[in-house]
């Protein structure tokens, strides 16, 4: 590992503080941060101090301030109290405010701070404070506790050295997603084994990508060489998450306090302003200016007026010695001011007090609305930030996720495609749905021989790849209980598709039971367990968009199934019958349907130990690991042999279309983002109306774009969109379809940028039709927001952090469904609403109500 | 921000009127078929309250004569460059004629114009707990009254400049009856508001009611001829309680105005107050108006339920009346003539 010391950024850990044995490695002490998490602004001291600077730097109150003062220096018309006093009740009432909000938020930290932690002290457990707890301590946790700061995962209670984990409070995914503890210490169950550890941590220092994390431990075994091993993000149990399924885990911290990814992800909530309160500044700024030119036009008035020495002083009404003494010009000058306190009321104080009331308690309407409120869940719809009630009835563009926003998340499988033979899993027979029976719809003639043995192949690829866990209630009787009743077994993923599948070929005959000890139990048709040994997982990620798995059955033959996206896998396929399975996955997608493609090939034991080599390697890289890995993955997924597709359905939520129609009706610009096919994503889009019968789909896609140059794709689509100019009505919308699959996102927009700004008119061409659009990546879509939206008001709902937190977040304003189970999204945006549906009641109405009743406010004050 | 934050609602919203936004509210959506009315409607209240008004004020009696004596021929022209302190006061003799009688009871007023008892400086040059008979600030008046407020080492009662510019010409009125000279009573208590005269203003209290003696250790203002407790014989009407006094220290909102001198009540109801015929007005010139430009003006009035004359209020009435009738008129002809011709059309949303 010799080579891979030139990265700087890095931080050694000393688990469970102890020194490496003499020279191993020299000890260097570092200090970090301990564990307390500080979410407040202010602290008992500076309170007020702060609060009253911030308060000023508000141009209103400064502006009061300042009037208050010169009426208190000057002689004036008006006492000072007339000013002084609604501003000093303004401030208290603010400040107040701010203060409960300020103490809750210490309320909050405190109960964090302390919470009780376990951890190791001389192989003993101890429960300290949360706050107390140092990078190296050993930490345990139990089962539905969260993780006090980031660890780096030890050992579990589980034998096979993994815990699931929920990662709700982080970005929303409410599955279980497995982790793996580190190879060389799972084996330790105990506190005394994990005491007696003796291991460093080289790794990277705390950067706020969740999903992102290079490490290496160093095992000391008596005077032996220590071991290096790597450690990635699977290892990484992250502050926020929550153990789930697994009695205790024992973890060491590696970041802690306000260096731990949840922390840095966390941002103070920025300051949004809304549209109309940027008009209000205008307005107090243009009325300024009249103020002061109206002081001024007074002031010269007054001297043009009294030079005339009867007028300036009469007999009647003659003025004091010092007056008459006093500096003419000072005298101007304090007669301008003097006016300017006279005629300051053009500007109402009252006015931001009024408007966030008026804010703060018309947002009760949006709460108390009946027909948002939504019966199943029994939620209402939730009002995070009152600031930008009004904006709501201005949005122009609105960003929605597809999965799970606009369709329900709630998958099932419809059928599966073996070499050309639809297998559905019920079949309607005189227009019932016959549950469990297996019909097959003859398209082809009858699978022959070597057809009835891919089609085994096929149930058996999708029962082993796949990353599905079992939830056994009782971990003794759980195989004989799945005998008997072949759907007893709960099965958790992190991906809902896995698990319509899994289920689904449950339903065709095919029984995924349980890992175990790295062994795969399936129940085949005959009821008989078949046992593989998993021997990798070539894991998911959305740039490959598929999985694979190599497993070795007990005959001792090493498969590798592969599983993923039609795009990604017709390419590495050699053999099978790629015609009839791709024509069937693109009639299922255009029907609306998640298709994955199934290929597996059968390694030699020689390949295997290659393909193990290349692996190890990759893993064991420090630097660039993700790029190496993905090197590798590249490598062995290829020359696949076809198997067939599946098709899962994911259905439109109620009344997903009806909204989507009014809120186009109303001029309102829908994009969908998401990661699926092109071709699933029209459908989706067609079924729920974003595109229809006569809309013109305009593409821009990778293989548009290797065919020709990025400048001259765009300017064909502006030709095509001006020439359809006239002709874009509300009615006939045209939808601009930016596909992208490309290996490597970061190259993509950089790739991007350089044309991206060069061709801006291009794209202020495109947004002033009636465009929808679908985005496939997100990175491409912020880089089109950066570009060209920067002055309308954009509603983005369900959108995860990744997105939102890079170039959106003070640009936009964001929506949850707080109708789905155990989303935390709800909180973390500015407005949640029950389910979809109530999206357009919530823009088109209520959106409406405030901005006209704001509005009205706002041009009430200044009549005034 | 934060509005109904945090709060889950787990019940259902009630459903009332209020929550659900359905308070009954009144939009009007303004059509020919309710403008029109509106306009007649207002034209035709309007322009009868415009006539009665109006002839009201006609019915009002009002005469006016300047006696500032800026012309040569004016009998007090003579006087125009008095000085507060020429003893004995220059005095002028104005004959009038009325030509009407004033039947009910006659109002006697002083104008002055070019006048501001409405400067900043002047108005705040006063001291009411001084007025109001408190006893440390009749020695130790505000500082708003400087520079009126000491004079010789002692205080000023009353101080500031409004009370120092007092206005102290005397107006006596004669009826000439075949060359024979008739004094007509003049009343000059009533005058004031009752609120200023019984709580606003009060003598300073002390042992006895000898207001010499109340009033000592104070000065007088430098233009008044004789301090404040000299101003009358009557002790109810001396002091600070001297109506006079009262009404000048309300101080008036324009340059131009006028203030209540004296009051002529009618004596039986057989004769008319002041009968048509010659009169002569007697003036004691002490009053320097003539350095700022300024005019002396003495008017008698008669009143009626809407107060004195004023003129505008009807010819406003009847102006606006008029306008809301032509344009009725002029619209209906508009609606008459065009008016079904897109019926059809809908409202833009």
């Amino acid at each position: 590992c010799a080579g891979e010391e030139n990265w700087v950024d890095s931080r050694t850990i000393y688990v469970g503080h102890r020194e490496p044995p003499p020279g191993a490695e020299a000890y260097i002490p570092q200090r970090f941060p301990d564990n307390r998490i500080v979410s407040s602004k202010y602290t008992f001291w500076n309170f007020v101090p702060k609060n009253l600077f911030e308060q000023f730097r508000r141009i209103a109150n400064f502006y009061f301030l300042i009037i208050f003062l010169v009426q208190l220096i000057i002689d004036t018309p008006t006492s000072p109290v007339t000013s002084g006093l609604p501003l000093l009740f303004v401030i208290t009432v603010t400040a107040i405010k701010q203060g409960y909000e300020d103490w809750l938020r210490h309320k909050a930290d405190n109960a964090i701070n302390q919470y009780p932690v376990h951890f190791i002290q001389h192989g003993k457990l101890v429960r300290k404070q949360s706050r107390k707890l140092r990078v190296g301590d050993i930490v345990m946790v139990k089962e539905d506790e969260t993780f006090p700061c980031d660890l780096i995962f030890l050992s579990s209670s589980r034998g096979d050295g993994t815990c699931f984990v929920t990662t709700t409070s982080l970005d929303g995914e409410s599955s279980h997603k497995t982790y793996y503890a580190v190879q060389d210490t799972k084996a330790f169950h105990n506190e005394q084994e994990i005491d007696a550890l003796h291991a460093t941590i080289e790794c990277e220092q705390p950067q706020p990508d969740l999903y992102k994390f290079v490490g290496r431990i160093n095992v000391y075994h008596d005077r032996n060489e220590p071991i290096a091993r790597p450690l990635g993000s699977e290892n990484l149990l992250l502050r926020g998450a929550t153990l789930k399924n697994t009695e205790r885990i024992f973890g060491v911290a590696i970041y802690t306090g306000m260096e731990t990814k949840m922390a840095l992800n966390y941002q103070a909530k920025s300051q949004k302003r809304s549209a109309v309160e940027k008009s209000m500044n205008v307005f107090l700024i243009v009325y300024l200016c009249i103020l002061i030119s109206k002081a001024l036009i007074n002031t010269v008035l007054k001297y043009v007026w009294q030079s005339e020495p009867f007028r300036d002083e009469p007999w009647y009404n003659q003025k004091t010695e010092p007056e008459r003494k006093r500096n003419l010009f000072l005298r101007a000058f304090t007669d301008f001011l003097a006016f300017m306190v006279l005629f300051n009321y053009i500007i109402p104080v009252s006015m931001y007090v009024t408007v966030e009331m008026q804010k703060f308690l018309g947002s009760y309407f949006l709460t108390w609305d009946e027909e948002m409120f939504d019966e199943d869940t029994g939620l209402g719809p939730l009002v995070n930030t009152s600031d930008l009630n009004e904006e709501l009835g201005q949005i122009e563009y609105v960003f929605t996720d597809k999965t799970g926003t606009l369709t329900e998340n709630n998958m099932e499988f419809i059928e599966c495609c073996i070499e050309g033979h639809v297998y559905v899993p019920h079949v309607i027979c005189n227009g019932q749905i016959l549950h469990d029976c297996t019909g097959i719809d003859m398209i082809d003639s009858s699978p022959g021989g070597s057809g009835k043995e891919r089609e085994e192949l096929f149930f058996r690829a999708l029962c082993l790849c796949h990353t599905v866990q079992v939830k056994d209630d009782d971990s003794v009787d759980g195989v004989r209980k799945s005998q008997l009743s072949r759907r007893s077994c709960i099965y958790i993923s992190s991906s809902p598709d896995e698990v319509a599948l899994v289920e689904g070929i449950q339903r065709l005959g095919y029984t995924y039971l349980r890992l175990k000890d790295n062994f795969m139990e399936i129940l085949n048709r005959e009821n008989n367990i078949e046992k593989f040994e998993l021997l990798e997982v070539l894991s998911f990620d959305s740039v490959r968009r598929r999985m694979s798995v190599i497993v070795k059955s007990s005959t001792g033959d090493i498969f590798l199934f592969c599983k993923g996206a039609d795009s990604s896998i017709f390419p590495r396929v050699k053999e099978g019958k790629i015609e009839q399975v791709r024509s069937r996955v693109e009639r299922n997608a255009v029907e609306g349907l998640r298709t994955l493609c199934v290929a597996y090939k059968k390694l030699t034991a020689e390949e295997y130990s290659n393909v193990q080599k290349l692996l190890q390697n990759a893993k064991l890289a420090l630097q660039d690991r993700d790029k190496k890995l993905a090197e590798v993955y590249e490598k062995i997924e290829r020359d696949l042999i076809l198997l067939g597709a599946t098709a899962v359905e994911d259905r439109l939520q109620e009344k997903a279309a009806d909204t989507i129609e009014a809120l186009q009706k109303a001029g309102i610009k829908v994009w969908v983002l998401t990661g699926d096919k092109m071709e699933t994503a029209a459908a989706t889009c067609y079924a729920c109306k974003l595109f229809r019968r006569n809309t013109q789909i305009l593409e821009l896609t990778t293989k548009k774009i290797e065919e020709q140059s990025l400048h001259d794709v765009l300017f064909d689509l502006s030709k095509t969109v001006l020439r359809h100019n006239g002709s874009l009505t509300r009615d006939t919308f045209s939808g601009l379809c930016y596909l992208y699959k490309t290996d490597d996102r970061q190259q993509l927009s950089l790739h991007f940028k350089p044309h991206w700004s060069n061709q801006e008119h291009l794209y202020i061409q495109l947004n002033k039709s009636y465009f929808s659009v679908i985005c496939t990546t997100f990175n491409l879509s912020s880089i089109v927001l950066a570009s060209m939206i920067k002055h309308v008001c954009i509603l983005v709902i369900e959108l995860y952090i990744l997105f939102i937190h890079f170039i959106l977040k003070p640009l936009c304003y964001i929506m949850g469904i707080i109708g789905k189970e155990g989303r935390q999204a709800a909180r973390n945006s500015d407005y949640a609403i029950p389910k979809f549906k109530h999206l357009k009641k919530m823009l088109l109405v209520h959106g409406h109500f405030y901005y006209v009743r704001i509005s009205e406010l706002v041009q009430y004050f200044f009549y005034k | 921000g934060g509005g109904g934050g945090g709060a889950v609602k787990t019940r259902k919203p009630d459903n009332t009127a209020f929550k659900q936004q359905r308070l009954p509210a009144w939009q009007p959506i303004l059509t020919a078929g309710t403008v029109l009315p509106a306009f007649f409607i207002i034209g035709l209240i309007f322009i009868p309250i415009g006539i009665g008004i109006f002839v009201t004020s006609n019915n009002i009696r009002e005469y006016e004569i300047d006696y500032t004596g800026t012309e040569p021929s004016s009998p007090c022209n003579k006087c125009l460059n008095v000085s507060w302190d020429s003893t004995p006061p220059c005095t002028c003799t104005i004959n009038f004629t009325l030509e009407h009688s004033f039947e009910s009871n006659v109002f006697m007023y002083y104008g002055l114009s070019n006048f501001y008892q409405n400067h900043r400086r002047y108005v705040k040059s006063r001291d009411d707990s001084q007025l109001n008979g408190d006893n440390t600030s009749l020695l130790n008046p505000s500082k708003e009254c400087e520079p009126y407020r000491t004079n010789e080492d002692k205080p000023i009662a009353p101080c500031g400049a409004i009370a120092n510019s007092m206005f102290n010409d005397t107006l006596e009125l004669y009826r000439i009856d075949n060359d024979t000279r008739t004094p007509i009573t003049l009343i000059k208590k009533g005058i004031a508001w009752w609120t200023d005269k019984n709580v606003k203003f009060r003598n300073p209290t002390g042992d006895g009611n000898n207001l010499t003696a109340l009033f000592q250790g104070t000065t007088k203002p430098v233009n008044w001829p004789k301090p404040v407790y000299m101003l009358d014989a009557e002790p109810d009407n001396n002091g600070f309680i001297n109506e006079d006094f009262i009404v000048w220290m309300r101080t008036a909102a324009l340059p131009t105005f006028r203030k209540l001198y004296r009051l002529i009540e009618r004596k039986n109801n057989l004769q008319p107050t002041l009968q048509a015929g010659n009169y002569s007005l007697d003036i004691a010139y002490n009053y320097p108006v003539h350095s700022f430009d300024g005019r002396k003006r003495m008017i008698l009035s008669t009143i009626s339920w809407m107060g004195g004359k004023n003129p505008f209020l009807g010819i406003a009435y009847i102006t606006v009346g008029s306008i809301c009738f032509f344009l009725g008129v002029v619209l209906l002809i508009i609606h008459h003539k065009y008016g079904n011709r897109n019926t059809s059309a809908d409202i833009p949303n």
